[in-house]
């Protein structure tokens, strides 16, 4: 219903903000509530307890910062005043602050330049412990933001982004402790993040698109701090700078201009009528920006990822016009998000300007009428200032929250998301027995049945062959064992405790499964091994090796077992992949060991001398082969046959070809016919 | 092979150099040229303006308004006000002060502010738009860039593509275009401008005085110095900051792509181990680099800190002294510079400021393109690389129909010391199935991959019809030859845009047709949206057989002359594979099919046979000459068939 009635309210309004999931999956729900927004910045608050000393180091020299700040506008007075309009100090109704009574005690009595004498040389002193008159320290690489650049260039610059107002030993010391905040928290979450993808159920990982993954580790983490940050170290001390000035106007000039005490009062509601509503506005865009940035980061990874596949169908100019679409949409929606932002901050500058002139004319007022003196035009515009920048600080915060909340949510969605870290329970020291299947149904989130009500009873000892046609539902049971998959019906029983009730990291150390697609990692052999069993040892390694048939390739590799890998192994052929694969499970030495096809790939001979290692490898374990390569299947102990999901039979090859019309002894029969006729 | 290696041999940062990769630069930017001069002719005028304006504000406002001396003519015509406010004598002595009543001061101020508020909302739109327009120019730019790098990426041969990480390029595309564009305005575009401003600043120095110009240009001496002392640790610092992100990319990425991998052999913390050890390179060496960077910028800083105060107090020992400025009485009849006063001070120490955070801001930019520079040859590594593989200057037209396809003494190695091919001659006819059968790793995919020219033979050639594939346009030749591939990529999208995804617009007759032969039809039509079903990353959702089966279907929509199908059945079980070869059988009648297959029952059909082994066909026939012949394919059909019948 919601979704129709928000179809036909399709404007040219939601064609500019747009639609903010471009290609996800997993993550479609985007809308952040104002309530959402807030829990989000919590949790983004809550980072912090993780860097309390760096955190406290940076507070403290930053309010620092600001005290030194304070003296500059009185000593600027005193030049105007005391030094160029050469008039005795104290001469006006403005009283000095209390902090600066020394120096002016100090200067009373001198001559003007006698003053700038001595001013100079505390500038001197300053210079080289603030730098003062050197200005603030901010270092930014790759150019400013404004240049053209997309979210994920300007992330390293967030990472690693600091600031001090000061200059000089204080600013280099406060911009290094700055440094080091924002990266300790970024590193903080962005390993967390990496953490939970890597226990994200495996059927999440089916979904899940390489791109936006890396997207939301190296980019979307990079903004997180400042969530935290901002709210914290820059709105504390601009409330803080806030609260001296509101002081220091009443202190000084209550007397002589009491208008601009609650002309700066009056602000603060002003700005915040302008910047609440526009939040949810910006919130959106936000999100459709990043979400553009991430399908130009899935096209390009996906082309790149199987160039192989681009080339040799001729795709390469629909993949470029694709990527090209995609980031053309991307910078599109960067601008977008830039002009709405600027409209906002026009809408808040002219309020504030109207205020500001308005301010102007009441001190020009008292300079021209002789209650104030020129020197105090630059003393009164700073602190009003100061003051005034509360409420626009506070209202541009929250809307640069919303900036920052769109990667926030995006990242807390999968921290959050199921993990395999929930699934604990008691810990198995091992499997003794076997695997119970029991009345399993899986049925897809799409509705698809891959399994009904399958039972086997798996021991110990065993070799198992699960057979059926493609799409039988085969891999689905496979995945059911080690727990990748949960049965939406029935049971899973290791050693016959309920899979549900046991730790699955446990579990897990026991069962070793080798896929269908072999994927190695680009790293030497020796790294793909000690991937599967850290505590391998190289004859262990070379004995899984021996026993997968690698020993003749890879004794011909330039550095044996250290030869690294290309991408996804490309150097090697897809058949010695395979074998690598192999050898990658078979090295962690488990009780239980799954082949997904494991020899789709191999030539018969090859074959052969694997499924000769096989008795060797079967021994004492439960070892599962997926397979329809009846040279796999004949092998084994026990047959199960699937199809569409049902188990049909169950038994020894000999047992099930006995029966006249069984469906394994018609499978057979279709793979022998075609093979018998070739024989001699 | 990673990053370091191609880093490694970075050529020194010379002028020439720069001048050279600005010149590459401008096929990037030529579309938009007349763009950004706009821009740039648009910033300059209006940038030349708020000078001037600004030398008016502050005389009217601290003289004037603050301090109460008399309007010069010209400003008070500007305000509209009478002969009153003008100082009597203008030429006369500076010295004796006119200053203006209260009424009037507040008069001044009054209209002052009227001008100052009817110009800002003259400039605010003008600036926000130059602002917009100079991002989308670039924008463009770096579109332009990345299409062009993606472009590359994909036309280079696999060769290049089996070497380098996916996590570079990515790496590559994104950042290190976008410094391109960084590039060209830090090194050009920045830098002009800030000297356009310095200059500015310098020549409205010399109006108050040029002792005061030349000592902001004498303080640029020792900032040069410390910055050309610093250049060489800050390039070496932005190179390994550069090569350490790019590493935590590629872990990533790999580690992403490889990730049910890690899960099934439960290696995520030794994964994670490692990432957060990368993570942390990667940061610290951001953070020397930022700090070597911060240091440069606080030291130079602090020498224009240094000249600013010393200045100050030389200005306002004149100042006290009233003493003439270099303008004098030429100022009088715009501004009340005659002599120094506090808006003289106040304009002097601003331009001052101007010309020496100016300079200081060069120095930054120098620092930041230490890193840009390192950024700008990565990227170049790649637009640089010349596909090896490229299209004749002169190419002949594709030969059609085609006839036969030869291999005419091919030798191929991917590395030299391990060859694949050694001296390969076959010939495939038109309406014939060859099947290639050997042993994994003796060379069969990589035989076909060149008959695709996603190679190109050491030695020997590769013909069709008599002509050398060398002699063809590339894009002809991968239009005549489909492929169904040994590992089963498949593409976001549904599944129809996948059968299609390498068709000229094919109909969904097409498609389903195609998808009929390859016996794919029927699950398809079973999935949730039948054709219209949209795939996961990798088609997760289907079973091996059934992506193994739109693989086929993808190739055969697009009905080409020449048709390889690698593995095609692997996956299948026999019974679909026997329909599946039937279909195919019936549908190619006219085309050149090769097969690559272990499979006895699918070779058994084909036309000729080739069996592979150490890189070269050892025997080539038809499945009853060959098992006649006695030899190495009929030991290998034996021991298939041997095993297929539990003998």
């Amino acid at each position: 219903m919601s979704e129709a009635a928000a179809q036909t309210e399709t404007g040219v309004v939601d064609r500019f903000v747009g639609e903010h999931h471009h290609d996800d999956r997993i993550d479609v729900d985007t809308e952040i509530s104002s309530a959402q927004a807030l829990g989000l910045l919590w949790r983004c608050l809550g980072l912090l307890s993780r860097a309390k000393a760096l955190f406290a180091a940076k507070f403290a020299l930053q309010t620092g910062t600001l005290f030194f700040q304070l003296f500059m506008p009185w000593i600027a007075k005193i030049v105007i005043d005391n030094v160029i309009l050469q008039k005795p100090i104290g001469e006006t109704d403005v009283p000095y602050p209390p902090f600066m009574q020394p120096i002016t005690t100090f200067l009373d009595g001198m001559t003007p330049l006698e003053i700038m004498f001595a001013l100079a040389m505390g500038y001197l002193a300053a210079l080289i412990l603030i730098g003062f008159r050197a200005g603030e320290l901010e270092v930014g690489l790759f150019g400013s933001t404004l240049t053209g650049q997309d979210e994920t260039a300007a992330a390293e610059n967030k990472i690693s982004g600091s600031y001090s107002e000061s200059s000089g030993l204080w600013g280099l010391a406060e911009y290094a402790v700055g440094v080091r905040l924002s990266q300790r928290l970024t590193n903080e979450l962005r390993t967390r993040l990496f953490q939970r993808l890597t226990r994200l159920p495996m059927a999440v990982l089916a979904e899940k698109r390489t791109g936006d993954s890396l997207y939301r580790v190296l980019y979307d983490t990079a903004s997180i701090p400042w969530a935290a940050l901002d709210p914290t170290l820059s709105l504390g001390t601009t409330i803080l700078t806030g609260m001296v000035n509101m002081y220091l106007i009443q202190y000084s000039y209550e007397a002589t201009a009491p208008q601009l005490v609650w002309l700066a009062w009056a602000t603060l509601p002003l700005v915040f009528a302008v910047t609440f509503p526009a939040s949810k506005l910006m919130r959106r865009i936000n999100q459709t920006k990043r979400s553009a940035g991430s399908a130009t980061t899935n096209a390009m990874e996906e082309t790149v990822g199987s160039i192989d596949a681009v080339q040799s169908l001729g795709g390469m100019r629909a993949e470029a016009q694709k990527f090209a679409t995609r980031s053309l949409e991307s910078y599109f929606r960067e601008r977008v998000a830039l002009v709405v932002g600027l409209l906002l901050f026009v809408g808040a500058a002219v309020a504030v300007i109207a205020i500001a002139l308005w301010v102007v004319m009441i001190v020009t007022d008292g300079i021209i009428e002789g209650s104030m003196s020129p020197g105090d035009f630059g003393v009164l515009f700073g602190m009003f200032f100061g003051i005034v920048f509360v409420p626009i600080e506070i209202g541009s915060f929250w809307l640069n929250l919303q900036t920052k909340l769109a990667p926030a949510r995006r990242i807390f969605f999968f921290i959050d998301y199921e993990s395999d870290d929930d699934h604990t329970g008691t810990a198995v020291a091992r499997i003794s027995q076997g695997v119970d299947i029991e009345q399993v149904d899986y049925v897809y989130p799409d509705g698809r049945t891959a399994l009904a009500d399958v039972s086997l009873s798996m021991r110990l000892g065993e070799t198992v062959a699960i057979v059926g046609p493609s799409g039988a539902g085969k891999t689905t049971l496979g995945y059911l064992i080690p727990g990748f998959l949960t049965p939406t019906g029935g049971r899973v029983l290791i050693d016959g405790h309920d899979l549900a009730t046991l730790d699955i990291d446990a579990v897990r150390s026991h069962i070793a499964y080798v896929f269908q697609e072999h994927l190695l990692l680009a790293e030497s052999i020796r790294e793909n091994l000690l991937l599967a069993n850290g505590d391998a040892t190289e004859p262990e390694m070379l004995d899984a090796l021996d026993l997968a048939g690698c020993t003749p390739f890879v004794r011909e590799m330039p550095d044996g077992i250290d030869t690294p890998l290309g991408l996804s192994g490309n150097t090697l052929s897809v058949g010695q992949q395979q074998r690598l694969c192999i050898a990658r499970g078979l090295v962690r030495n488990t009780s239980v060991l799954i082949l997904d096809e494991p020899t789709s790939a191999l030539d018969p001979e090859t074959e052969q001398s694997l499924f000769d290692a096989m008795d060797r490898i079967a021994k004492d374990r439960l070892l599962v082969v997926i397979a329809h390569r009846l040279s796999t299947i004949r092998r084994a102990d026990r047959i199960a046959f699937l199809d569409d999901g049902v188990l049909v039979e169950t038994g020894s090859h000999d047992e099930l070809m006995q029966r006249d019309d069984g469906a394994y002894r018609r499978f057979v029969e279709l793979q022998s016919l075609d093979a018998g006729t070739s024989r001699v | 092979m990673t990053g370091t290696d191609t880093l490694a041999d970075l050529p020194p940062i010379r002028a020439r150099r720069i001048l050279q990769l600005a010149l590459k630069c401008w096929p990037f930017i030529r579309p938009l040229i007349k763009h950004l001069l706009f821009l740039l002719g648009a910033s300059a005028l209006v940038s030349l303006a708020l000078f001037a304006l600004g030398l008016l504000g502050t005389d009217m406002f601290n003289n004037k308004i603050l301090v109460g001396d008399k309007l010069q003519p010209l400003q008070a015509q500007l305000l509209f006000v009478d002969e009153s406010f003008v100082l009597d004598d203008i030429a006369g002595n500076v010295n004796e002060r006119e200053l203006l009543t209260e009424s009037q001061r507040k008069t001044v101020r009054t209209r002052t502010m009227i001008w100052g508020a009817g110009l800002l909302l003259v400039f605010a739109p003008i600036v926000a738009g130059l602002l917009y327009y100079n991002i989308w120019i670039w924008q463009m730019i770096n579109q332009n860039l990345r299409v062009a790098m993606i472009n590359k990426a994909e036309h280079l041969s696999l060769k290049y593509h089996s070497q380098s990480r996916v996590g570079d390029a990515i790496f590559r595309i994104y950042q290190d275009s976008a410094t391109i564009t960084s590039l060209i305005q830090e090194t050009f575009i920045g830098p002009a401008a800030a000297l356009y401003n310095i200059v500015l600043a310098l020549a409205f120095l010399c109006f108050f005085d040029p002792r005061i110009a030349l000592a902001a240009v004498l303080a640029v001496v020792p900032m040069i110095l410390l910055t050309a002392r610093a250049t060489g640790l800050l390039r070496e610092r932005a190179l390994a900051n550069r090569v350490a992100f790019s590493n935590l990319t590629s872990r990533l990425q790999e580690i992403m792509i490889a990730l049910r991998i890690v899960k099934a052999n439960k290696g995520e913390g030794r994964v994670l181990e490692r990432f957060d050890k990368d993570s942390h390179r990667a940061l610290d060496a951001a953070f020397t680099l930022r700090m070597t960077i911060a240091v440069l910028e606080v030291a130079v800083t602090a020498i224009a800190a240094l000249v600013t105060i010393g200045a100050e107090y030389v200005i306002i020992y004149w100042v006290l002294g009233e003493r003439e400025t270099f303008l004098g009485a030429a100022a009088v009849t715009v501004i009340g510079f005659a002599v120094w006063n506090l808006g003289a001070f106040e304009d002097a120490r601003e331009r001052l400021g101007g010309a020496l955070f100016g300079a200081t801001g060069l120095v930054g930019s120098w620092a930041r393109l230490q890193d840009l520079f390192i950024g700008l040859e990565r990227a170049f590594y790649l637009l640089e690389l010349e596909a090896d593989i490229v299209d004749p200057d002169q190419p002949v037209d594709f030969p059609t129909p085609v006839e036969s396809v030869t291999w005419k003494d091919v030798h191929f190695a991917y590395d030299p010391a391990l060859p694949v091919l050694q001296g390969v001659d076959l010939v495939a006819e038109s309406g014939t199935i060859t099947a290639i059968v050997g042993g994994s790793g003796a060379g069969k995919s990589t035989l076909v991959s060149l008959l695709l020219r996603l190679y190109d033979p050491d030695r020997g050639q590769v013909l069709i019809n008599g002509t050398g594939l060398r002699m063809l346009r590339i894009d002809d030749i991968r239009e005549s030859a489909a492929i169904a591939l040994q590992r089963n990529v498949l593409f976001a999208g549904t599944v129809a845009d996948n059968i299609g995804y390498a068709a000229r617009s094919p109909s969904r007759a097409d498609i389903e047709a195609a998808a009929r032969v390859a016996c794919a039809d029927g699950f398809i039509r079973e999935l949730e949206n039948g054709y219209d079903t949209e795939l996961g990353e990798r088609g997760g959702k289907l079973s091996s057989g059934q992506r193994q089966r739109l693989s086929l279907a993808r190739a055969i929509v697009r009905n080409t002359p020449i048709l390889i199908l690698d593995e095609p059945t692997a996956a299948l079980d026999a019974q679909t594979e026997l329909e599946v070869m039937r279909n195919l059988r019936q549908w190619g009648t006219d085309k050149v099919v090769f097969l690559i297959t272990h499979r006895i029952g699918t070779i058994r059909d084909a036309d000729q046979i080739v069996f592979l082994e150490h890189g070269q066909p050892v025997e080539v026939g038809d499945h009853e000459s060959l098992l006649r012949a006695d030899g190495r394919y009929r030991r290998f059909a034996e021991a298939a068939a041997g095993e297929a019948l539990g003998v």
